[in-house]
């Protein structure tokens, strides 16, 4: 049973308590989801819970929280290892290991146990989690997925009471999602506590025993399974919360009539792809784009949609097959000159030393007035001369879309806008993805979001497909399959 | 099913040299580094890389091996040809910078070959049974983490500059030299910021810090093969030095 009693916290370097007043009482062997806007205070309140608060992240803290009757604000992170499990959101750097036999085993090390019960132990966590085909891979080589799982996996091994998932979900697509589900059901029927921080909790609803909504910083309300399930829409949205039905979405979808007939148009014609001496992973792929068009890219992780991007933006060259604009065939330089990509670490995209210099960096002509529209558009301009490392992911990533409006791109491509985005921040990327597009721009989106993609899209390329691969107009009907795979 | 998986799991990926203790890796990596600069002989220098790929190439390095020995080969006879061109300052930072790199193959070679062939646990098991003290060891098992990661992360800020146009000819990385380091080194740093913390953070709630006695998956001993291999290796470099004194460290062998 966890207790938090009155429980406030303030980061160090702050002047506003993040957490005031948290009572809450989790009995053991209930799932719990706690959801709410970006910055409400989840992952503090989680921090809070697996010691990193206050020995890794200090600062002030009233009232007390408990885990069987024992406080946990005497106890250190390290003793808590064997107690509380987190999985963090990013598989990519909780990794410490380089080899995942290994990861599975870092706990166990770290905890002194001899070779033959860490041995032991890893077996049993492989067993229960079925990981065997994992075993002995380079941590490289694994996608967000199957790196998601390894880490559940190494915090089983430790066989804590408690398990924390800080927004799992984030880097998945749907069929690892539902894997997860999978995995969270088993540690529930064994009895384990489990409490999930999440913005797409719809894998949740049928597991979960409470909601808790954050409210800044304290507990707005909580819901029992069946009320969350019913929230009205309305209040759901005014909470800042996504849907818990995303399929039922697929039913209401109206279609975006692109009016413009006219304009520019991206073609590509027979394209397909290989590594160096590995077998295909694009094959005779052909789709045309014209101004105002959004088109999703859908696929399983490892379908192709990054190196699409790649191919598309000039990065990488075609094997076969060739890219017209407006007729004209394009060489990858001229592919590079024509599009922009915003990536869904947008950290690798801010160069310059403030959000200004960033928009106009790399352009050769005058164009302060454009920034200062730009900038405008995008509610950046108390930001101006703000370091872009100090922003938050939200306005980092509208900083990158603001340098491609200023690069005058004509085709933007987006990988993956809206992982781990709250419903505002979802809805607010779409809006500006309708007026990129009504601007005559030519969209692509990678996205495993059928929320976001339903709300968007106005065709989308599966890349699952057999054979010739074309661009489809969504209807309810494209759609309804597409729920159908990704939620059944 | 159980006995597989626990044969996977104590399965030994690295075998012959490459299964040495870390620790004995590491005392000739900085035995070979030192020795390599005080050779001059370019027989002796030969017979150091030549040894040193066979070493490697009996432990898990056959490709590593062979890649290094032919550059090494091909850097060392370029060297030589520079003895026909005379570029007044140029042709001696040319040579200069020849001479430097043939004096680091050996040093690359071995310490790449180790990052490759060392167990993230075999490393911490030793460096904690030398009894260096956590404040140490933590930084640099991250750092041993991290190297991989950089050539991703690298690839990744340049792809995005091509993207983004800046930097994106190799003649404007050579006028803009300064500005193109420093759009590589911002977003590397900041990657590595937040990487690393979230990094620190994952190890911390899996018990890091607990300063408990750590047991690898592989035995971590130093005992015969550790020994016998230091010993030799210190007398095969002392011979080296000392050859390198004789009318053997005179001979010419690179000559166009």
């Amino acid at each position: 049973m966890i207790t938090f009693e009155n429980f406030s916290f303030r980061y160090e370097e702050r002047d506003e308590f993040t957490l005031r007043d948290i009572n809450l009482t989790v009995q053991t062997g209930e799932l719990i989801l706690l959801t709410g806007r970006s910055g409400c205070g989840k992952t503090t309140l989680i921090r809070s819970l697996n010691g990193l608060i206050p020995h890794f992240y200090p600062g002030e803290i009233k009232g007390n929280i408990s885990l069987d009757g024992q406080s946990l604000l005497e106890l250190k992170p390290s003793e808590l290892a064997g107690k509380v499990g987190t999985v963090f959101q990013n598989p990519r750097s909780q990794f410490f290991m380089t080899d995942t036999t290994r990861e599975l085993a870092f706990g166990c090390e770290n905890m002194g146990f001899s070779r033959e019960k860490t041995i032991d132990r890893i077996v049993k966590s492989v067993t229960d989690l079925r990981l065997s085909d994992y075993l002995n891979r380079s941590i490289f080589d694994l996608s967000s997925g199957e790196k998601q799982q390894i880490a559940v996996g190494s915090v089983y091994a430790l066989l804590p009471k408690v398990y924390i998932f800080d927004e799992p979900s984030a880097n998945l697509d749907y069929d690892a999602t539902k894997r997860l589900a999978e995995i969270m059901k088993h540690l529930k029927q064994d009895g384990y506590t489990i409490l999930v921080v999440e913005h797409r909790f719809y894998y949740l609803k049928e597991l979960l025993d409470w909601a808790f909504l954050i409210q800044e910083g304290g507990i707005k309300q909580e819901f029992t399974r069946e009320q969350f399930c019913r929230i009205p829409d309305e209040m759901r949205i005014s909470y800042g919360l996504r849907t818990v039905y995303p399929e039922r979405d697929a039913r209401e979808y109206k279609a975006k009539s692109n009016v413009r007939e006219s304009g520019s148009v991206l073609k590509v014609e027979g394209l397909s792809f290989a590594y160096r001496k590995e077998p295909d992973i694009l094959r005779n792929i052909n789709f045309e784009a014209c101004e105002g068009d959004v088109i999703g890219i859908l696929g399983h992780n490892g379908a192709g949609k990054t190196t699409l991007l790649s191919i598309m933006t000039g990065l990488l060259k075609e094997k076969s097959g060739a890219v017209y604009y407006n007729g004209k065939k394009l060489s990858p330089r001229q592919r590079r000159n024509l599009s922009y990509l915003v990536m869904q670490d947008t950290d690798y995209q801010l160069f310059a030393s403030s959000v200004e210099e960033e928009l106009s960096l790399g352009i050769k002509e005058d164009c302060a007035e454009k920034v200062t529209e730009t900038l405008d558009a995008l509610e950046l301009n108390a930001y101006r001369e703000c370091h872009p490392a100090s922003l938050s992911g939200g306005q980092k990533q509208r900083v990158t879309i603001g340098a491609a409006i200023v690069k005058d791109s004509p085709v933007i491509y987006f990988d993956e806008p809206t992982s781990g985005l709250d419903y505002d921040s979802m809805v607010r990327v779409s809006r500006l993805i309708e007026q990129l597009a009504s601007a005559g721009v030519i969209i692509f989106v990678v996205s495993h979001d059928f929320e976001f993609i339903t709300r968007t899209c106005s065709e989308v390329l599966q890349l699952d497909g057999q054979d010739s691969i074309k661009n489809q107009v969504l209807t309810p009907e494209i759609l309804l399959s597409i729920s159908k795979q990704y939620f059944e | 099913m159980e006995e597989n998986i626990k044969k996977l799991i104590i399965q030994k990926q690295f075998k012959r040299t490459a299964a040495l203790d870390p620790r004995c890796k590491a005392a000739l990596l900085i035995l070979i580094g030192c020795v390599s600069y005080f050779l001059n002989g370019e027989v002796v220098s030969l017979i150091l890389v030549v040894t040193l790929a066979l070493f490697i190439a009996i432990g898990n390095g056959v490709r590593w091996a062979v890649k290094m020995l032919v550059f090494y080969i091909i850097v060392a006879y370029l060297n030589a040809l520079l003895r026909y061109v005379s570029i007044p300052v140029l042709s001696v930072i040319m040579s200069v910078f020849g001479v430097t790199i043939l004096k680091l193959v050996p040093i690359a070679m071995m310490g790449i070959w180790t990052l490759r062939t060392t167990h993230m646990d075999d490393l911490m098991v030793s460096l904690q049974r030398m009894r260096l003290p956590q404040s140490v060891t933590i930084p640099l098992v991250v750092m041993f983490r991290y190297i991989p990661t950089l050539r991703i992360e690298y690839r990744m800020i340049c792809n995005t500059m091509d993207i983004r146009g800046i930097s994106d000819t190799f003649w404007k990385r050579i006028i803009h030299s300064i500005s193109t380091v420093e759009y590589i080194l911002v977003p590397l740093l900041m990657r590595c910021l937040k990487v690393t913390d979230e990094l620190a953070a994952s190890g911390t709630t899996r018990g890091l810090e607990l300063e408990e006695k750590r047991y690898a998956l592989n035995h971590v001993r130093f005992s015969w093969p550790e020994y016998a291999v230091t010993i030799l290796g210190i007398a095969f470099l002392a011979a080296l030095l000392f050859l390198d004194y004789t009318s053997i460290g005179e001979i010419i062998i690179w000559r166009a």
